[in-house]
């Protein structure tokens, strides 16, 4: 027998008795505006929120962060569309889809990611509905790159994004 | 270099022994301790939740579930993955697993492998046998290269050199990488180690990841960061190769929303990590392989008593809350995982080698209390121990000291007479003043020779309370 069937064969002669599937969960009644929820956790992981309101444009919003974070070059700024935004831990959802390539997303200095307003779910049950069925690759990013490995305390920007915002229509 | 650190890793000697020598430097021993704590304590906070016991009770039921499904589960993650382009293999022990891995580097030419954190690549051993295939091999988790660079292994599974203190990684890339000399701040030591690990990562010519999790429903792989290494590299070089343990499939996506919620909250006190990966497919141009090792784990699978050792999600907050893992390192279990969890998946590789670990507990019961799927270590670690005693695999002197005890907890008399004995004994003889050592608090009792005393007896006991005042012992 190859690897598979013996590996497949095995399993099935332990025959573990029938466990049923997880009860559903959801989260609780909000205690909180959702939106005032992400953009404390958002802050707690280094992340910045940006709030946008009708009468400002993406763009106008990019050259307020880029001169604050005193970025020259274009390139070193990536705007992604973000599909949801998870109050609970900071955490937007992002597809591969709407990126030129994946890379990008973790070899980019400074990351921006917009979000709808629909775009706020409590916690993680909800946001694991809103990703596409059929993604090829997809992130949840929550804040930049980051480490605690010397001695637990932390830097951030390790390797990917050094810098993340995230701009919330709230109209 | 210049801070030398304690040759930690044993060979043959048991947990006792290496415990001994890691708390031989007693500064470092209690500085080691201290930052486990604080890592728990950070758990502590993340999960003050109202519904946090409903997601470790979601986490145990979907872990149970997909082992009681896993074949249908991994049946339906390979035909999914197979159609969305990736290549699945599936491997029975380590030394497949490693063949498989270097076969398919043969093929794709490839010279420079940058790897980011995977447990499973310890357990099979991949790393030296790749190198002693001419194949270059950079870990990529800040931690992990670490430890690589010193040419130790991880001691511990999320935190891999939570052992090490930043003036001695300062040394270590001062030799290793150029930093100045004396440099020790975790920002600079960093930010060099972004620069040579970046590199590393933009022209490897394979990515090496592990999986925190496989989604049957959608053929996917699930990739927890916070740096962002493992994406650096699978999505910069033209060949991505997963390691898997077949245990870490589950049923949903519903399922990941539990898992994700539980997982880094359990791990380092973060609600979520920095990166969340979940791919089913290779990008344009690439390919991407699957791995799926045994190892085992269906061994385990067939064991009812110990199967549920196989809902792991490798959070380690069985290590960090551990009193035993905080006080005797990474290193002194002898085992790729170390602690609770470590002491119940070690003894089903090899019994009598890791014989001193279902003894490296106090039963205490933390691991169980934080473990968020639930596995009952300490039970484990007790039917561990009985059937150590049963294939005559106890460590030494244990099995003495059991048959003794065995005999006097069988008679009340015999107990009572031994109580008595022992009373007078810590009353009078603990230490006996005229002639030290004499006693039985002295340097050659295990218990009190690292400085502990032995509490004294009361004068009366139990029974005799209960009987003096007229209540039925």
């Amino acid at each position: 027998m190859n690897a598979r069937d013996t590996i497949l064969s095995a399993i099935r002669r332990a025959a573990v008795p029938q466990a049923p599937p997880a009860p559903a969960c959801s989260s609780p009644a909000p205690s909180h505006d959702l939106l005032d929820t992400f953009l404390q956790v958002l802050a707690t992981v280094g992340g910045q929120g940006v709030l946008r309101t009708g009468t400002q444009t993406v763009p106008e919003l990019l050259i307020d962060i880029a001169a604050a974070l005193g970025v020259t070059n274009p390139a070193d700024i990536l705007v992604v569309p973000g599909q949801c935004a998870v109050a609970e831990n900071g955490a937007v959802y992002v597809d591969a889809a709407d990126l030129t390539a994946r890379a990008d997303i973790i070899r980019v200095e400074h990351l921006v990611i917009t979000v709808p307003r629909d775009g706020l779910v409590p916690t993680m049950h909800e946001a694991m509905q809103r990703i596409p069925r059929r993604s090829a690759c997809g992130w949840f990013l929550s804040g930049p790159s980051k480490t605690a490995d010397i001695e637990q305390a932390l830097v951030i920007g390790a390797q990917g994004a050094r810098t993340l915002h995230v701009i919330v229509d709230v109209d | 270099m210049s801070a030398a650190l304690p040759v930690l890793h044993h060979r043959g000697a048991g947990h006792p022994e290496a415990a001994a020598e890691f708390l031989r430097d007693k500064e470092r021993a209690s500085w080691h301790d201290d930052a486990l704590w604080f890592v728990r304590q950070r758990r502590d906070r993340a999960t003050d939740l109202p519904e946090w016991e409903a997601l470790r009770e979601a986490g145990s039921a979907l872990k149970a579930h997909a082992m009681s499904r896993l074949a249908d589960l991994l049946e339906e993650f390979e035909q999914r993955a197979t159609a969305a382009g990736v290549m699945v293999h599936w491997a029975r022990d380590a030394a497949e697993h490693n063949t498989v891995v270097r076969d398919i580097l043969h093929g794709a030419g490839v010279k420079r492998v940058a790897k980011s954190k995977s447990m499973l690549t310890e357990e099979c051993g991949l790393n030296p046998f790749l190198e002693a295939d001419g194949i270059e091999v950079v870990d990529t988790d800040l931690g992990e290269r670490i430890v690589q660079l010193a040419h130790q292994p991880p001691s511990h599974i999320v935190l891999p050199a939570i052992h090490w203190k930043k003036e001695e990684i300062g040394a270590l890339f001062h030799r290793t990488m150029g930093t100045a000399a004396g440099e020790s701040s975790p920002d600079a030591l960093a930010a060099a180690a972004r620069v040579h690990l970046r590199d590393a990562l933009l022209h490897a010519d394979a990515a090496i990841t592990g999986a925190n999790a496989l989604v049957a429903e959608t053929g996917g792989v699930i990739v927890c960061t916070n740096e962002g290494n493992a994406d650096l590299g699978m999505h910069s070089a033209p060949v991505h190769i997963v390691c898997v343990g077949i245990e870490k499939i589950i049923a949903t996506l519903d399922d990941l929303g539990v898992l994700l919620r539980i997982l880094a909250r359990s791990a380092t006190g973060q609600p979520i990590t920095a990166y969340t990966t979940h791919i089913t497919a290779p990008r344009a141009g690439a390919t991407m392989h699957v791995v799926l090792v045994d190892n085992g784990r269906t061994a385990r699978l067939a064991d009812a008593d110990m199967r549920s050792a196989l809902h792991c999600i490798r959070c380690g907050a069985c290590l960090n809350t551990c009193p035993v893992y905080r006080r005797s390192g990474g290193y002194s279990y002898g085992h790729v995982i170390p602690g609770p969890i470590g002491a119940i998946l070690a003894p089903a590789v090899d019994l009598r080698a890791h014989r001193s670990l279902p003894f490296a507990s106090t039963l205490c019961g933390s691991c169980a209390d934080v473990c968020p799927v639930k596995i009952d270590i300490p039970r484990q670690l007790l039917t561990w121990r009985e059937r150590s005693a049963a294939a005559d695999a106890l460590p030494k002197g244990y099995a003495t000291i059991f048959r003794q005890l065995g005999r006097i907890l069988a008679k009340p008399i015999r107990f009572a007479r031994n109580g008595r004995l022992s009373r007078f004994a810590l009353r009078t003889l603990r230490t006996l003043r005229f002639m030290p050592g004499a006693g039985i608090a002295n340097r050659w009792n295990p218990w009190t020779r690292p400085g502990r005393d032995l509490p004294i007896a009361p004068h009366e006991t139990f029974r005799e309370w209960a009987t003096r005042t007229g209540r039925r012992a």
